[in-house]
């Protein structure tokens, strides 16, 4: 699972300014526009290195931090079918952990610094990540809209320029539509099921709407953009047009099981784009800010984990090996 | 001889819910990702092989379906062993516990094969390859941490020291032991103790640990008569809190 | 801690106070490749970190073969493998125009043809 890469306006604005090595960034930006892909030993523009280290370590700590939402109700999964499916799902996400991690190694960052940088707080992650999971209908939410959400922006990126993360993001999108399945068919069960069963779905999709419409960053009327990163075919889709998808996808099957979004004006309007209520933006970035309901706990646990695994990694370790950055 | 065939398959089928529910809740916070996502497969199958025991249990014994007897009984009606219900603790005991219970799994489905209770031996076939992964990994898992370094050294040491009379506990005896050597359904817990302490005593001697002296006095027994340590009956609470919102729903 | 869940109730969550990071137990990475069935070539598929082969080979099978088929896995250290530098990409250019080595760089069917006209009218 995945949210948008946040980039911050004074950020894009020195990107854009950045200077190289002319005729290398010209093969290194023919390369992109021929449509090959840019492979770990190939020369790269510093920001390029930078830019993508970022993005592929935030989403690798979307996946991880992901977990732990949905970990919350591992041990309480209803049936022996649900609990399956949960445990499978959750280890799917550290699986997607790993393979993020090791495309991001390639650009020579090792796992144990982005680890200790997301403990650190010094790297982001999904801010979705931060809301709670109350009830075991929010399982059902999460495996369906925000797995259909990180579908939408993953299948995007899966067609970027750097080889490592384009291959990661084809497998982990073969297994996130078992995800979306599972989900589909947990929130179908809730929404057919008792009164108590859809009830709670209903209150699922109220609490989780604000934080699907912020999945995709801030609109692109306010948001900077970067000219070469979308040039450079690291970011690949405007956080407009991939909402506007994942609603356009989402929001039908939702309408269908007559359930409802807390959002009156919530619809699509005749030039086929998807009009909605202002999703309070500022909390959007309260929530970056580390001010979110669940920030702390996040970290907590991801520190726990570390700091619980410490003797284990250091009693594995053999002294005479030498890391070197993995090939691909 | 069904009574006898139920209790054998309520007591695996326990154990394999317990403890598969236990290694789940290291997922997503296990010590590094590649351990998390192996302990997290295996509990899975665990998870798995009790739904295939409880699977007999329904439609060849006549008991109820997989899912009422997984989150519809009592405590008292569980027959897991104590090992089992102990809380995950900290890697060092996880990892213990799973060598320990995974010799006995791997020891006690090699001689199922055998079983004349014919459903019982085809399930133990099928699953052989998964425990024997189970136990390739426990036995590579342990043998590292084991000679790591001194903290990790005195810690497998110490968990085995905690878990010995526990597991000794898998192989409490049942009602109906006779019943099931002499119509060949089951070895029975006495042969099957004895061959996993031929097996476990050379590996963790070679790994370096000390097997604690046993003190029989101290061997975790009742789980198989349904008396369980003050660990089963929250787990089984939280296990079912979602079924028991709304009983008769479909999940 | 204030949590929902239950598992992380249980944890002693008194250890995250320190927050320190380590910098000196990165394990190493070993390449896997993965043949899906008999007959068919291993094929590159992904990195795990691990601490010896063996174990390597326990959490390749994980993390690249819990889902379809899976015949047999390899694994080898990073650092024993050899590539090309990326520099030297031009070795490669001039291979595809060495038609000579392809099997449709031969094509005699229409001088047969000819042949066999040719007979028939003699």
């Amino acid at each position: 699972m995945y949210g948008n890469a946040f980039i911050s306006p004074e950020e894009a604005k020195r990107m854009n300014e950045q200077v190289e090595d002319a005729d290398k960034l010209a093969a290194f930006e023919d390369r992109i526009t021929r449509g090959e892909k840019i492979e770990p030993g190939d020369w790269m523009p510093a920001e390029y290195r930078k830019q993508l280290i970022r993005m592929i370590e935030q989403h690798a700590h979307s996946e991880i931090v992901g977990a732990l939402p949905e970990g919350t109700w591992i041990t309480r999964a209803p049936n022996f079918r649900r609990k399956l499916a949960l445990i499978a799902k959750v280890q799917d996400e550290i699986g997607h952990g790993q393979l993020l991690y090791s495309a991001a190694e390639t650009l020579g960052k090792t796992r144990e610094q982005m680890l200790n940088d997301l403990i650190n707080g010094k790297s982001k992650y999904s801010n979705i990540f931060n809301y709670p999971a109350k009830t075991w209908a929010d399982i059902a939410v999460i495996g369906f809209l925000v797995d259909g959400a990180a579908i939408v922006n993953q299948v995007i990126n899966s067609k970027g320029s750097y080889g490592p993360y384009c291959r990661a993001l084809e497998r982990i999108c073969y297994e996130e539509s078992f995800h979306l399945k599972q989900g589909h068919d947990n929130v179908v069960y809730l929404a057919t099921g008792t009164p108590h069963q859809r009830a709670m779905l209903q209150d699922a999709l109220n609490r989780w709407y604000r934080p699907l419409l912020h999945f995709f960053g801030p609109s692109d009327k306010t948001s900077v953009h970067s000219e070469k990163l979308m040039k450079w075919k690291v970011k690949l889709a405007s956080n407009d047009d991939m909402r506007n998808q994942f609603l356009d996808q989402y929001v039908p099957k939702i309408l269908e099981l007559g359930l409802t979004f807390p959002d009156p004006n919530l619809h699509k309007n005749d030039d086929g784009v998807w009009e909605f209520s202002d999703p309070n933006w500022d909390e959007f970035y309260e929530v970056i800010k580390g001010n979110g309901p669940c920030n702390a706990e996040r970290i907590a646990v991801r520190k726990y984990a570390e700091e619980a695994g410490r003797w284990v990694r250091q009693a594995l370790l053999n002294p005479s090996d030498k890391y070197v950055t993995p090939l691909a | 001889m069904s009574n006898a065939v139920k209790e054998l398959l309520y007591k695996m089928a326990d154990d394999a819910l317990i403890i598969g529910h236990r290694n789940s809740e290291w997922t997503g916070i296990g010590p590094m990702l590649e351990e998390d996502l192996a302990f997290s497969s295996m509990a899975q199958d665990k998870i798995g092989h009790a739904i295939a025991l409880y699977t007999i249990l329904h439609e060849v014994l006549g008991e109820a379906d997989p899912d009422t007897l997984g989150f519809k009984r009592t405590e008292k009606e569980f027959k897991s062993c104590h090992l089992v219900e102990q809380p995950i603790g900290e890697y060092d005991f996880s990892t213990i516990r799973h060598f320990l219970f995974d010799h006995a799994e791997l020891l006690r489905y090699e001689s199922l094969t055998q079983s004349s209770f014919q459903p019982l031996a085809q399930l133990a076939k099928k699953v052989k390859g998964e425990i024997k992964y189970h136990v390739m990994h426990a036995d590579t898992f342990v043998k590292q941490l084991s000679n790591g370094n001194e903290e990790s050294k005195a810690r497998m040491q110490q968990a085995l020291n905690n878990t010995w009379h526990l597991a000794l506990g898998i192989f409490e005896a049942g009602e109906y032991e006779l019943e099931l050597t002499s119509n060949n359904i089951f070895i029975g817990e006495a042969e099957l103790k004895k061959r996993w302490m031929e097996k476990v005593t050379p590996l963790l001697e070679s790994y370096g640990l000390t097997i604690p002296a046993t003190d029989e006095s101290k061997i975790a027994k009742g789980g198989r008569k349904g008396y369980h340590t003050e660990y089963l009956k929250p787990l089984l609470d939280e296990m079912c809190e979602v079924t028991r919102t709304d009983i008769d729903a479909e999940w | 801690m204030n949590t929902l869940d239950p598992r992380i109730q249980r944890l002693n969550l008194k250890r995250e106070a320190n927050g320190e990071t380590q910098t000196n137990s990165h394990l190493v990475t070993y390449e896997v490749f993965h043949q899906e069935k008999r007959g068919k070539q291993a094929v590159h598929a992904g990195i795990v970190h691990a601490p010896t082969p063996e174990l390597a080979l326990m959490y390749a099978k994980e993390q690249y073969g819990r889902r379809g088929k899976t015949a047999n896995l390899w694994v080898v250290k990073t650092s024993e493998v050899y590539t090309f530098s990326s520099e030297d990409e031009d070795v490669f250019e001039t291979v595809p125009e060495k038609t000579f080595r392809d099997p449709a760089f031969y094509k005699v069917r229409d001088r047969i043809e000819a042949f066999k006209l040719k007979n028939t009218q003699a």
